[in-house]
């Protein structure tokens, strides 16, 4: 007789949930941990290699970039903006698509037919295509991101659980709530909300993995934050320019994306199995 | 039954097209929030005031916002997207040539990304239930969280710096005249009888193809995985087993030719991920596709390529999605109507 809740059992959501925390960590707690402020140019040392291969420096554990930046400082002040843009977008898009789907699932008739059409326009833009596009219009900048992610992403919830809150509209229970008068707000609030509040975690963690990607993509071709804030995708497109010389500059960048992105999924996929939900698959 | 067909995809066709109408008009509304004037742009910084004004007038963005939409709107029912700001070049070209790359590319990451997905999905449902299973199924989730342009930029490091089999720049190598037939590079080779070219511009495609066919690939095993469990539960499954069919007849003839119909609408979805998902592939790989091209436009606040290539992008997926719904029909005789 464990004390501990069923989903804190599953050894992947406490794999993802320890990555997240790591991350979510060096992000707070950057001015801290960072060896180097991660702005500062050092134009003598430039593109040098990791400390511990030969002509790397102490100073800087993981090499620096083409303008001498350390790299491990901006790994570490990168993970600022990976996970407010994860946490906020994803709050964001959770909100928009997770509102418009009670409505629609239990409104029905034309207002479900409306929100429907609207996720039929939203889905036929490429995601990728819809936020870059976003953000030539609102200007680069970490609200803006957040911004354009949450739009383009609020039909990742929306499409789901408005299935979910059809089927719970159908319910017995409800239509018993119903009958006994309870108001719509409470009746939605009270009585189908619990029933897709595991389904909406399980949404939220993946979207924040999702969130982690299109941030890096829209800071790798530089529609992301500004350019003195360090961004992963910006280190990546930095060190691509000199891939022969330092491929390490490579590497961490993408291990630091993929590791987050890892733990979001792993969060997300042990959340689905102990909630037991039905989610359907895709990305 | 063929004019059946027909006659859906037309209708299928015809509900796409209010689609698109209001898909162009979000876009054509989300870039006109843009703090630029693209009529400054398009002349050298020494114009004077009256001859910005004169451009405006000329381009008619002196006129309200819906008539400008309408106009823009007109030109390209008739084939005109305007004249790139930057390239000082007709748009409608710039994208007659990049479009056919990217298509290619995406078509050849979609075929990896199926054959992938189909030979993971029948090991995930093999090794159910076994010791195995954990393993393969966190294999699985770890997949799903490597992006398209990481496999790519891992793809360059491994086979581009590290140990230098594939070219990773580019769609030809420099010595090479490209034929010029119907921009299909793959097609176009084989038309002139160039094998050493065709296996050029394969060998060229063959990294971002894999990286964008990877990434993709994960989301089909799992579906087509869950699918083929959810088909062994029913009857006709086990009527085969008491006919004495072997497993593998069973699998192949009775139990995935069910169980792929799901998997295809997903494929179809896919698709659309996977069109999206070439525009950063193309950047990293240099690839003069149509991500390329927006990318470059996006950077030089590019209004008019902009507006046509994310327009471009939608039709494409639009016309993919009925192709699929399509299909859909033709493969499963439930849903056609009698």
């Amino acid at each position: 007789m464990s004390a501990l809740p069923r989903w804190l059992r599953s050894g992947r959501v406490v794999a993802g949930l320890l990555i997240v925390v790591l991350v979510a960590l060096a992000a707070v707690l950057a001015p801290l941990v960072a060896p180097n402020d991660p702005q500062e140019q050092h134009l003598v040392a430039t593109l040098l290699p990791p400390a511990w291969s030969p002509g790397g420096d102490a100073a800087f554990p993981l090499g620096t970039d083409s303008l001498g930046r350390c790299v491990l400082s901006r790994l570490i002040y990168g993970a600022r903006v990976a996970m407010t843009v994860a946490i906020f977008a994803a709050l964001g898009a959770m909100l928009l698509g997770a509102v418009l789907a009670h409505v629609a699932g239990y409104c029905g008739g034309a207002v479900d037919w409306t929100i429907g059409r609207a996720v039929d326009v939203w889905m036929s833009f490429p995601p990728v295509i819809l936020s870059l596009i976003l953000m030539v219009g609102l200007g680069v900048g970490l609200g803006n991101v957040i911004l354009a992610i949450v739009l383009v992403d609020w039909t990742r919830f929306c499409r789901v659980l408005r299935a979910e809150v059809m089927v719970t509209a159908g319910r017995d229970y409800v239509a018993a709530a119903r009958l006994v008068g309870f108001s719509h707000w409470r009746i939605v609030t009270r009585e189908i909300l619990p029933a897709t509040l595991p389904l909406i975690i399980t949404l939220m963690s993946l979207e924040m993995g999702i969130a982690v990607v299109v941030e890096a993509i829209l800071s790798f071709v530089g529609m992301s934050v500004s350019a003195n804030q360090p961004a992963w995708g910006q280190m990546i497109a930095d060190a691509r320019l000199s891939i022969y010389d330092t491929p390490w500059n490579l590497v961490f960048p993408i291990l630091a994306i993929f590791v987050t992105v890892l733990g979001f999924n792993l969060l997300g996929d042990g959340l689905r199995r102990t909630l037991d939900v039905r989610l359907s698959e895709g990305r | 039954m063929n004019g059946t067909v027909l006659r859906q995809l037309g209708r299928r066709l015809i509900v796409a097209l209010p689609i698109l109408a209001i898909v162009s008009a979000l876009l054509f509304a989300v870039l006109r929030l843009l703090p630029v004037d693209p009529a400054a742009m398009s002349l050298p910084p020494t114009a004077t005031v009256a001859e910005v004004e004169a451009k405006r007038a000329e381009m008619g963005l002196d006129r309200p916002l819906p008539q400008q939409y309408l106009i823009w709107l007109r030109n390209v029912a008739a084939g005109d997207f305007g004249t790139s700001i930057h390239f000082r070049r007709a748009v409608a070209g710039l994208i007659a040539e990049t479009l056919p790359a990217t298509i290619e590319l995406a078509g050849l990451a979609m075929l990896i990304a199926a054959a992938l997905g189909i030979a993971g999905g029948l090991y995930l449902f093999h090794v159910r239930g076994t010791a195995k299973e954990p393993l393969a199924d966190l294999g699985s989730i770890v997949l799903l969280s490597i992006p398209e342009f990481l496999w790519g930029l891992f793809f360059i490091l491994l086979f581009g710096v590290a140990v230098p089999l594939l070219p990773f720049t580019g769609r030809l190598a420099a010595g090479f005249q490209r034929p010029v037939h119907t921009g299909f590079l793959l097609i176009d080779t084989l038309i002139d009888g160039r094998l050493d070219m065709f296996r050029d511009a394969l060998a060229h495609m063959a990294l971002p193809a894999l990286a964008l066919g990877i990434a993709f690939s994960p989301a089909i095993m799992r579906v087509l995985r869950s699918s083929l469990i959810d088909v062994y539960h029913e009857e006709y499954i086990g009527q085969a087993r008491l006919r004495g069919l072997s497993e593998r007849r069973i699998l192949v003839r009775h139990a995935l030719k069910n169980a792929i119909l799901p998997t295809l609408s997903l494929m179809g979805v896919q698709f659309g991920f996977l069109f999206g998902g070439t525009l950063l592939v193309e950047v990293i790989y240099s690839y003069p596709g149509l991500g390329n091209l927006m990318v470059d436009a996006v950077r030089n606040a590019d209004l008019p390529i902009i507006q046509a290539v994310g327009l471009t992008y939608c039709v494409v997926v639009l016309l993919i999605n009925t192709m699929v719904d399509t299909l859909y029909l033709v493969l499963d005789p439930r849903l056609r109507p009698r």
